[in-house]
C-alpha cells in the first residue's frame, strides 16, 4: 500500500472540495481539501470510487502512479437544473407545464447582436424570424400570433425586471434564458404576457477563484441568395417589347454601359465583437463583471451599428447568507448609421443602362433620348429627353443618407432577500432604466437636387434661393441643406415584494409566493428640430448657427402620459412524493390606461397538474425508463399594449377637410367635425390550455417533451373600416374576432459519450400552429392590409382564414390573344401576354368579388437540427433550422411602373407572343396583386457550422479555444427574392400581420458570415 | 394600494368631454369643408366627365389615374375606386350635416335666425349630396332611416325636395347675408338647385316656377364675357349661384388638387393631364361655330393663354381643361379654383327645358337665347318642341362642358346609350345608367341589393 495523493476537478478545472474517495471493497476512505487535494492508501489494482454531489461518479483503478487528477463530470440529468419561473425557481423535474431552457453555450456558439436571434431553431414553439440588417431585432412569434393591432413583442424580464429593448443585453453575460410558453406559468406576469414570457437570467460569480474570460470573434459577411438581374441586351429586347405594346419609343441597341447594380451597391460587411469578463466569490460576496464591445457594418457602405455594454452583477451574502443583496447595473450605449433599404428596391428596378455615375461626375439617372432611344441625358436640337421610370439611383440614396443616432441605456436594480425563518423568504427588488437618444439627420438637398438631373447647374439653383416677392419666402427645395435633431428619453421602474413560504412534512412539499409589484413606465419626452443652411462640415453643424436666414427652425416637443400598473400575485405548488403535482397562481393586474366603469382591474387565474408516472411501482421495474411525466394546464394572459379610441371632434390647422373659405378676401376659417363614435376598449384576453409530457430514456441519453396547446385570445382588438354609407368618418377599433392558435410542440434529445475523448449529441424540435380568425361580427371583417403603396392590397381580415391572410386575384394563365379577352370575363385594360385572372363567382365580371384567400405569411410548422461532436479537443457542432406552409409575396417583382428591370429567370419566362407560354406574363403586363406573385415561403437553413480546437492548462491560460464559423452558409428554398423572411413592415415596426410582413418591396437579404474567434479563460 | 392606478389620468375618450367648446358653426363650416376633399378632384372627374363623350383621360396611355382608364372606357365594375370614393364621400358629407344640424338643434344659443341659418345650409348641402347619390346609383339608403335597405328613388327626391323647402324657408337672399358670410348657401342657390330637382324629376311645371323665383329674386345675371366665368375674376359674382370656395394664398385652401390633375403635363407642364376634353367635344363646339364657348373651355397645346402663359407645343396631350386652370396658382397642390356648382345660365337652361315641356316653346326660347346672345351665337326661334328639346339639351352640352354635368345629362334624357355607342365605347341599355353599388359597401352590408345587371 503506497499513499496515493490526488486532485479532483470539475470540467472547468475547478477544484471540488470536499469529494468523498473510497477504496472499493475497504473501509479506506478520505475526503478532498479546499484545494480539492485529497491523500489516500491504496495499491496498484486496487479500485478508487470519487464521488461528488451532483456529479457522476466515477472508478479509477489504480495503476502505477502516485498521484492522480480526477476530473468528474456534473450528473447530466436535466431534470436537477433549476428554472426560472418569475417570482422564484423551480426544479424542471417538478415543472406542470411548457417551459424551454437554452444555456449559455447554446447562446454563444451563434454569435448575434442579440441572444434571441443566436437561438432561432433551437426552441420548439418559438418561431424568431430575423433580419441581418445591422442593429435589428428579430421577431419572436411564440406559439403563433394572436393579435392584429395590439403589440406583438414577448415580455422580456432580466433578473426579474422588465426590459424593453433586448439589444441593450449583451448575450455572452447570459447564463440562461427560460420561455414560458404556456399560459399556466406565463400567467405570473398577467396583463403583458399574451405574447409568451422571456426571462433572462445573467451570469453571477461562481465560487472559487477569480476566472477572467476574453471572447473575441471578427467575421466577414455578403449576400447568401442574390438574384441574377437581366443584363444590358437582355433589358433592351424587355423594355422594347413592353414599348411596342403600349406604342411608346423604342431603345437603340447601341448603349454606353451595362450597369449591375447589386454589384455597385453591395460590399463586402463585417462583424466583431470583444469581451472581457471578470468573476469569483469570495467569503460574502459574488462578483461578476464585464465589458463587450460589438460592432457591424452591413453589405450596405456606411450601414453600421456599435453597441458597448457595462455589467456588473454582484451579491453580498451577510449574516450567515440569512440575507442576500444582489446589485445588477448594465450600461450600453449604440452607435447607428442607418442607410435607406429602399435602395434594395432602387436596385431591382434600376436599368443596366443606366451608370452610376455621369463622366460629369453626377450620379446616373433614369433619363432617356427618347429620339435616338439611347439612355443619357444628352439630346441635338429637336430630340426629346424622358425618363425610363422615377426610381432613383440606389447608389446615391445610400451615399447622401447621413444619419446619426446614439442611444445610452442604464439599467439598474437592487434585490434583497431576508431568510425570516428556515422557511420563509422575504424579498424586495427595485429597478429602474433611463433611456436617451440622440438622432441626427443631416440632407444635402442642393446636392441631390443637382443629381436628380445632370442638366442642372449650380447657377438655376442659386436663382430659385431669390425670395418671392410677394411673401418673401423661397420654397425649401432650395434650401442648400436640412438638419433635423431628435432627442427622446424615457424612464421606468418596478418596485415588487414578495415572501415565498417552503415547507416538506412526510412526502407533501408545499411552495407558496405571495406578492403585489408596481410599475411606472411608457412615459416619454421627445422634442425635434429642424433647421435649414446649416454648416455642411459635420464638427460644425448646429441649429443654431446658419449659413443664412432664409428659413426658420421648427421645434416640437411631445409628452407621453406613463402608464401605472398595479399587481398582486399568489401562487400555489404542492406536490406529494414527487409524484403527483398541483400548481395554481392568480394574478391580479390593473393599470392606469384602462377602466371598466369603476374598475381598473382584472384577475388572471392559471392551474395546472403533473403525474410523474415513471415513480408509479408499476414502471419503476421499467429499465430504460428513467422519467416520464405527464402534465395539462389552463391559463389566461393579457395583452395590455393595445391602441384605444380617442378623441371624437376633428380639427385641422391647415388645408383639412374641416375647414372652408369664406368672405370676399376668401379667408379661411377653421371648422370641425365628427370622427367617430368611440367604442370602449380593453387589453386583450387570450386563454390557454395545453397538455403534454416530459421524459428521459436509455440512461437519460434520450430526453424530450411533447405537448398540444390551443390558445385564442377571446376579444381580438380590430380596425373596423366605418361602413361606407354611413355617418362615422374614421376607421376606429372594437372588439371584434377571436384568433386560436393550436398545435403540437416536440423536442428529441439524444446524448452520449462513446469515450472519454468522443462525446456527441444531437437534438431536433418540430412544432406546428394553426392560426384561424374567428367569430367576426358581419361587417366588421373589411379591415385590408399588406399594402404594395401604389394602391393595391393584398391581406384581408376574414372570419374562418388566418389572420390578414393573403387575398387577391387567382392567376389563371396567360392571354394569349385578343379574341380570347373578348370571349372572357377580363380586368379593365386586359392585353395579350398579360395574366388572366379567375372568374371565382362565374358572373361573367372580373372584381373584388373574385379574389381568393391564400393562405398566410405564418408557417404551419418549423423545425431544428442541432448536433454537437466533441472529439479530444475538437468539437464541431452544426445548427439547421427550417420553417414552411406559409406563402410570402415577391412585391419586388409584382409592383412595376413600366420600364424598370427585371431579374434574368423573368426575362428569360416571358410571353413573347401567342402560344409561348401559359404561365408567365409578357413584357407589357399589369402590375394587379395576384397569386402569380405570392411564392412557397418553405425554407431550411444550415444557420451554423462551427468547428473549434482548445488548447488546455497552458502556461498561464487555463484554457483558449480558437473556432471558425460559418453562419448560414447553405440554404435551401424555392422562393425567387432575395430572402423568405420578411418580418419587417416598415422602417421599424416588425411582424405587424397588417402591414408589409411577408412581402418582399424592400427587405434586407439574408447574409452568409465567416467568423473567426477565440475563447480564453485564466 | 389600488389607488397607484388612479394617479394617472386617462386620456378622456371623448372630445365632448375635454372642455374644449365648439360652435355649430364650426361643425356647419365642417359640412361646407368636405366639398374640399380630393376625391372632387379626382375620382369625381372619373365619373362626370372622363366617362362621358365630353372628355377623354388623359394623360399618358401607362398613366391609368387608377382607374380613369375604365370609366372612360365604360369598363367600369362594383370594384372601381373612383365610384366607391364618391358614394363614400356623399355619404360622409350627409353625415356631416346631419350630425351638425342635431349639434345646432341642442346647442344653446340666443340667436334663433343665426340657428335656423346654419340648419338651413346644412340641409341645402345635403340635399346637394344625397342628389348627387341619387342621379348616380338611383335607389340610395337614406341615412337617418337605414344603411341596408335602399328606398326608391321617388322616396330620396322627397326628402331632397323637403329639405330643400326647408331650406328657402330660412335662407336668406345672396344680398342678405354680411359680406363675410360670402360663399354660403342662399335661398337663391336652393331655389335653384330645387328646380334642377324637379327636372330630373320631369315636374315641368314645378321646375319652370322655381326657375322662375330665382330669375325674378333680381339676385343674378349673365357674366358678359363668357371667357371669364371660371376665372378668379368672377368669383362669386352675379351669375353665380353656388361655388365651392378656395384660396391660392398660403394657407391655400381650396379642392385640393383640383388644378394639378388637370394641368397639362410633360415639358414645362404643370399637373398631371387628366380629364382632357374630347376631340368629339370640340367637334361640337365647331359645328356649332361656337369659338368664344370652345377657346375658354379647351386650352390648346402650344397656345397662349390669356395670362400670357406659353403652353409647350410638346406637352403631352392636344388639349386640356381650362376651366380648371388657375393663373394664379397653376399646379400648385391647392389653388384659388372656385369650383361653380350652379350658375344662372343653367337657371335659364332648366326654364327653358321645363316650358318646352309644358307646350310653352315660345317662351322657351327666351331664356335659351338669353345664354346663346351672351356667346354670339344666333337667336334661335324655332317653336317645334321637338326640334326645340334637342337645341336646349346641345345649348347644355357646349354652356356646361366641363363642368360635370355632362354625363347625368345625357342619362336623364335617354340620349346616354345613342350618344356613347356613336362615341365608340360600349353602353349597354338598362346597366350603365346607373353606377354599380360598391362592393365594399356590399360587403359590409351583405344585404344591400346591387343595380340591375352589375
Amino acid at each position: 500500500q503506497d499513499a496515493i495523493t490526488g486532485t479532483v476537478m470539475d470540467a472547468d478545472n475547478q477544484p471540488l472540495p470536499g469529494a468523498n474517495i473510497l477504496v472499493e471493497g475497504t473501509n479506506r476512505y478520505a475526503v478532498t481539501d479546499f484545494d480539492g487535494n485529497f491523500s489516500i492508501e491504496a495499491s496498484s489494482g486496487e479500485v478508487l470510487q470519487i464521488s461528488y454531489v451532483g456529479f457522476r461518479t466515477r472508478n479509477v483503478t489504480i495503476g502505477n502512479e502516485q498521484t492522480l487528477t480526477v476530473m468528474l463530470e456534473e450528473d447530466t440529468s436535466e431534470l436537477d437544473e433549476v428554472v426560472v419561473v418569475g417570482y422564484g425557481v423551480q426544479k424542471k423535474s417538478d415543472i406542470t407545464g411548457a417551459v424551454a431552457s437554452v444555456k449559455a453555450e447554446d447562446i454563444v456558439k451563434q454569435p448575434a447582436l442579440t441572444a434571441v436571434q443566436s437561438i432561432q431553431g433551437k426552441v420548439a414553439g418559438v418561431n424568431i424570424v430575423s433580419s441581418d440588417a445591422p442593429g435589428s431585432t428579430p421577431t419572436v412569434m411564440v406559439r403563433g400570433i394572436g393579435t392584429a393591432e395590439g403589440g406583438r413583442e414577448p415580455f422580456y424580464v432580466v433578473d426579474g425586471q422588465p426590459t424593453q429593448d433586448i439589444r441593450s443585453i449583451n448575450p455572452s453575460d447570459i447564463e440562461s434564458i427560460d420561455f414560458l410558453k404556456g399560459a399556466s406559468y406565463a400567467n405570473i406576469y398577467g396583463i403583458r404576457a399574451a405574447n409568451g414570457v422571456i426571462l433572462i437570467t445573467t451570469k453571477k460569480g461562481k465560487k472559487g477563484k477569480a476566472k477572467i474570460n476574453v471572447d473575441s470573434f471578427y467575421g466577414v459577411r455578403s449576400t447568401l441568395n442574390r438574384v441574377d438581374m437581366a443584363n444590358a441586351s437582355q433589358y433592351i429586347t424587355y423594355f422594347n417589347e413592353e414599348s411596342a405594346s403600349l406604342g411608346g419609343f423604342m431603345l437603340s441597341e447601341d448603349q454606353q454601359f451595362n450597369t449591375d447594380w447589386y454589384d455597385e451597391l453591395l460590399q463586402l460587411g463585417s462583424i466583431s465583437s470583444n469581451s472581457l469578463s471578470i468573476s469569483g466569490a469570495g467569503e460574502a460576496i459574488d462578483y461578476f463583471f464585464s465589458y463587450n464591445f460589438y460592432e457591424e457594418e452591413g453589405i450596405l457602405k456606411d450601414n453600421k451599428y456599435s453597441r458597448g455594454t457595462i455589467r456588473n452583477n454582484n451579491t453580498y451574502h451577510l449574516f450567515d447568507d440569512k440575507f442576500r443583496i444582489t446589485q445588477n447595473i448594465n450600461i450600453t450605449y449604440t452607435n447607428e448609421a442607418p442607410k435607406p433599404f429602399s435602395a434594395f428596391n432602387n436596385a431591382y428596378r434600376q436599368s443596366p443602362l443606366v451608370p452610376v455615375y455621369y463622366d460629369n461626375g453626377r450620379f446616373g439617372q433614369s433619363f432617356v433620348n427618347q429620339t435616338t432611344g439611347v439612355v443619357g441625358y444628352r439630346s441635338q436640337a429637336g430630340e426629346s429627353v424622358g425618363r425610363l421610370y422615377p426610381h432613383g439611383n440606389p447608389v446615391a440614396d445610400v451615399y447622401y443618407q447621413d444619419q446619426d443616432i446614439n442611444t445610452t441605456t442604464l439599467q439598474g436594480q437592487i434585490t434583497a432577500e431576508l431568510d425570516i425563518t428556515d422557511k420563509i423568504t422575504a424579498t424586495g427588488r427595485f429597478g429602474a432604466t433611463k433611456f436617451y437618444s440622440k438622432n441626427n439627420n443631416y440632407n444635402p438637398i442642393r446636392e441631390r437636387w443637382l443629381n436628380a438631373d445632370p442638366r442642372r447647374t449650380l447657377e438655376q439653383f442659386e436663382a430659385g434661393r431669390v425670395p418671392d416677392e410677394e411673401d418673401g419666402t423661397i420654397s425649401t427645395e432650395f434650401a442648400n441643406n436640412s438638419y433635423r435633431v431628435i432627442d427622446e428619453e424615457f424612464f421606468r421602474w418596478n418596485l415588487e415584494g414578495f415572501v415565498t413560504y417552503n415547507d416538506s412534512f412526510d412526502k407533501h412539499n408545499l411552495s407558496a409566493t405571495l406578492g403585489l409589484s408596481r410599475e411606472n413606465y411608457g412615459g416619454r419626452e421627445k422634442m425635434e428640430a429642424l433647421a435649414y443652411d446649416v454648416y455642411e462640415e459635420k464638427r460644425l453643424r448646429s441649429l443654431g448657427r446658419r449659413t443664412s436666414a432664409f428659413f426658420d427652425n421648427t421645434v416640437e416637443q411631445e409628452f407621453n402620459q406613463s402608464t401605472n400598473l398595479q399587481s398582486y400575485f399568489a401562487r400555489v405548488e404542492y406536490d406529494f412524493d414527487k409524484k403527483y403535482f398541483v400548481r395554481a397562481v392568480l394574478r391580479r393586474d390593473g393599470t392606469s390606461d384602462f377602466i371598466t366603469g369603476d374598475n381598473y382591474f382584472e384577475n388572471f387565474p392559471a392551474v395546472s397538474l403533473g403525474w410523474t408516472i415513471s415513480k408509479e411501482s408499476f414502471l419503476e421495474k421499467v429499465s430504460f425508463l428513467n422519467h416520464l411525466k405527464l402534465f395539462a394546464g389552463w391559463g389566461k394572459l393579457g395583452n395590455a399594449n393595445v391602441p384605444i379610441n380617442i378623441q371624437q371632434i376633428k380639427t385641422n390647422a391647415g388645408s383639412g377637410n374641416q375647414n372652408y373659405v369664406f368672405g370676399p378676401t376668401q379667408s379661411l376659417i377653421f371648422g370641425s367635425s365628427f370622427g367617430s363614435p368611440v367604442v370602449p376598449l380593453r387589453w386583450e384576453v387570450t386563454e390557454e390550455w395545453e397538455a403534454g409530457f416530459d421524459f428521459e430514456l436509455f440512461d437519460r441519453r434520450l430526453t424530450g417533451t411533447l405537448d398540444y396547446y390551443n390558445r385564442k385570445n377571446t376579444n381580438t382588438i380590430v380596425l373596423v373600416k366605418n361602413i361606407l354609407n354611413s355617418a362615422a368618418e374614421d376607421d376606429f377599433r372594437a372588439h371584434a374576432a377571436e384568433v386560436t392558435n393550436t398545435g403540437f410542440e416536440a423536442l428529441l434529445s439524444w446524448r452520449d459519450n462513446i469515450s472519454d475523448d468522443f462525446s456527441y449529441n444531437l437534438s431536433v424540435n418540430f412544432s406546428t400552429n394553426k392560426n384561424r380568425v374567428q367569430n367576426v361580427p358581419t361587417g366588421y371583417d373589411g379591415a385590408t392590409g399588406g399594402s404594395l403603396s401604389n394602391g393595391q392590397i393584398t391581406k384581408r381580415l376574414k372570419d374562418g382564414e388566418p389572420l390578414f391572410a393573403w387575398w387577391m386575384y387567382e392567376a389563371d394563365g396567360i392571354w394569349q390573344n385578343q379574341e380570347e379577352i373578348d370571349n372572357n370575363p377580363s380586368v379593365g385594360g386586359a392585353a395579350p401576354g398579360h395574366l388572366r385572372y379567375k372568374d371565382q363567382n362565374g358572373d361573367g365580371v372580373i372584381d373584388d368579388r373574385d379574389k381568393k384567400y391564400f393562405g398566410s405569411y405564418i408557417p404551419t410548422f418549423n423545425y431544428g437540427v442541432n448536433i454537437g461532436i466533441q472529439y479530444k479537443k475538437f468539437d464541431l457542432s452544426i445548427d439547421g433550422f427550417g420553417l414552411g406552409g406559409n406563402k410570402v409575396y415577391n412585391g419586388l417583382a409584382n409592383t412595376r411602373l413600366g420600364g424598370e428591370n427585371v431579374t434574368a429567370e423573368t426575362f428569360k419566362n416571358r410571353w413573347t407572343g401567342e402560344g409561348s407560354t401559359n404561365s408567365h406574363p409578357g413584357a407589357y403586363r399589369d402590375a394587379l396583386p395576384s397569386s402569380y406573385w405570392l411564392e412557397d415561403g418553405d425554407f431550411f437553413r444550415i444557420n451554423n457550422i462551427t468547428v473549434g480546437y482548445a488548447f488546455e492548462d497552458l502556461s498561464f491560460f487555463n484554457r483558449v479555444r480558437f473556432y471558425v464559423t460559418a453562419q448560414n452558409p447553405f440554404m435551401f428554398t424555392r422562393y425567387s427574392g432575395f430572402t423568405p423572411e420578411l418580418n419587417r413592415s416598415g422602417d421599424n415596426e416588425y411582424g405587424n400581420p397588417v402591414g408589409t410582413t411577408g412581402m418582399e418591396l424592400s427587405a434586407y437579404p439574408t447574409t452568409r458570415t465567416f467568423i473567426f474567434g477565440v475563447n480564453l479563460q485564466l | 394600494c389600488d389607488d397607484f392606478v388612479k394617479e394617472v389620468e386617462i386620456v378622456d375618450p371623448t372630445a365632448e368631454e375635454s372642455g374644449e367648446i365648439f360652435e355649430p358653426v364650426q361643425f356647419v363650416t365642417g359640412v361646407y369643408g368636405r366639398h374640399t376633399d380630393f376625391a372632387f378632384a379626382f375620382s369625381y372627374l372619373g365619373i362626370t366627365e372622363i366617362i362621358s363623350d365630353n372628355a377623354d383621360k388623359g394623360s399618358s396611355p401607362t398613366d391609368t389615374g387608377t382607374d380613369k382608364h375604365l370609366l372612360d372606357g365604360l369598363e367600369h365594375n362594383a370594384s372601381t375606386p373612383s365610384i366607391r370614393a364618391m358614394w363614400t364621400q356623399w355619404y360622409k358629407t350627409i353625415g356631416r350635416a346631419s350630425l351638425a344640424i342635431e349639434y345646432t338643434e341642442e346647442y344653446e344659443m340666443t340667436n334663433e335666425s343665426l340657428r335656423a341659418r346654419l340648419i338651413g345650409e346644412c340641409k341645402f348641402l345635403r340635399a346637394l349630396n344625397y342628389f348627387w347619390l341619387v342621379r348616380s346609383f338611383g335607389e340610395v339608403t337614406l341615412q337617418h332611416v337605414d344603411l341596408v335597405e335602399r328606398a326608391p328613388v321617388s322616396e330620396v327626391y322627397a326628402f331632397i325636395e323637403q329639405d330643400l323647402k326647408e331650406a328657402i324657408e330660412v335662407l336668406p337672399l345672396k344680398s342678405e347675408y354680411a359680406s363675410s358670410d360670402l360663399g354660403r348657401a342662399t335661398q337663391g342657390a336652393a331655389q335653384s338647385l330645387l328646380a334642377k330637382v324637379y327636372l330630373y324629376q320631369e315636374k315641368w311645371q314645378e321646375a319652370a316656377d322655381m326657375a322662375q323665383e330665382v330669375i325674378n329674386s333680381g339676385e343674378y345675371g349673365l357674366e358678359e364675357d363668357y371667357a371669364t366665368l371660371w376665372r378668379a375674376s368672377t368669383e362669386n359674382g352675379r351669375e353665380s349661384v353656388f361655388e365651392i370656395q378656395a384660396r391660392g394664398d398660403i394657407i391655400a385652401h381650396g379642392v385640393q388638387q383640383y388644378s394639378q390633375t388637370q394641368g397639362a403635363s410633360g415639358p414645362n407642364g404643370w399637373g398631371w393631364g387628366f380629364n382632357t376634353p374630347s376631340e368629339d367635344l370640340l367637334n361640337a363646339f365647331n359645328e356649332e361655330g361656337d369659338t368664344i364657348r370652345r377657346d375658354a373651355t379647351i386650352i390648346f397645346r402650344g397656345e397662349t393663354l390669356w395670362d400670357g402663359r406659353q403652353v409647350d407645343p410638346a406637352v403631352q396631350n392636344a388639349m386640356y381643361n381650362e376651366k380648371a386652370y388657375s393663373s394664379a396658382n397653376a399646379g400648385n397642390n391647392d389653388t384659388d379654383k372656385n369650383i361653380r356648382v350652379i350658375r344662372f345660365a343653367e337657371v335659364l337652361l332648366i326654364r327653358a327645358e321645363a316650358l318646352n315641356e309644358l307646350g310653352r316653346s315660345s317662351e322657351a326660347i327666351i331664356p335659351l337665347n338669353d345664354v346663346r346672345d351672351r356667346v354670339n351665337l344666333g337667336a334661335v326661334s324655332t317653336t317645334d318642341q321637338g326640334e326645340l328639346r334637342m337645341l336646349i339639351w346641345k345649348e347644355r352640352r357646349l354652356e356646361l362642358a366641363m363642368e360635370h354635368d355632362r354625363w347625368f345629362d345625357i342619362i336623364r334624357t335617354g340620349q346616354a346609350g345613342d350618344v356613347m355607342r356613336a362615341h365608340g365605347k360600349p353602353f349597354i341599355d338598362g346597366k350603365h345608367e346607373l353606377f354599380p353599388i360598391p362592393n365594399d359597401q356590399r360587403i359590409q352590408t351583405p344585404d344591400m341589393t346591387q343595380n340591375p345587371q352589375w
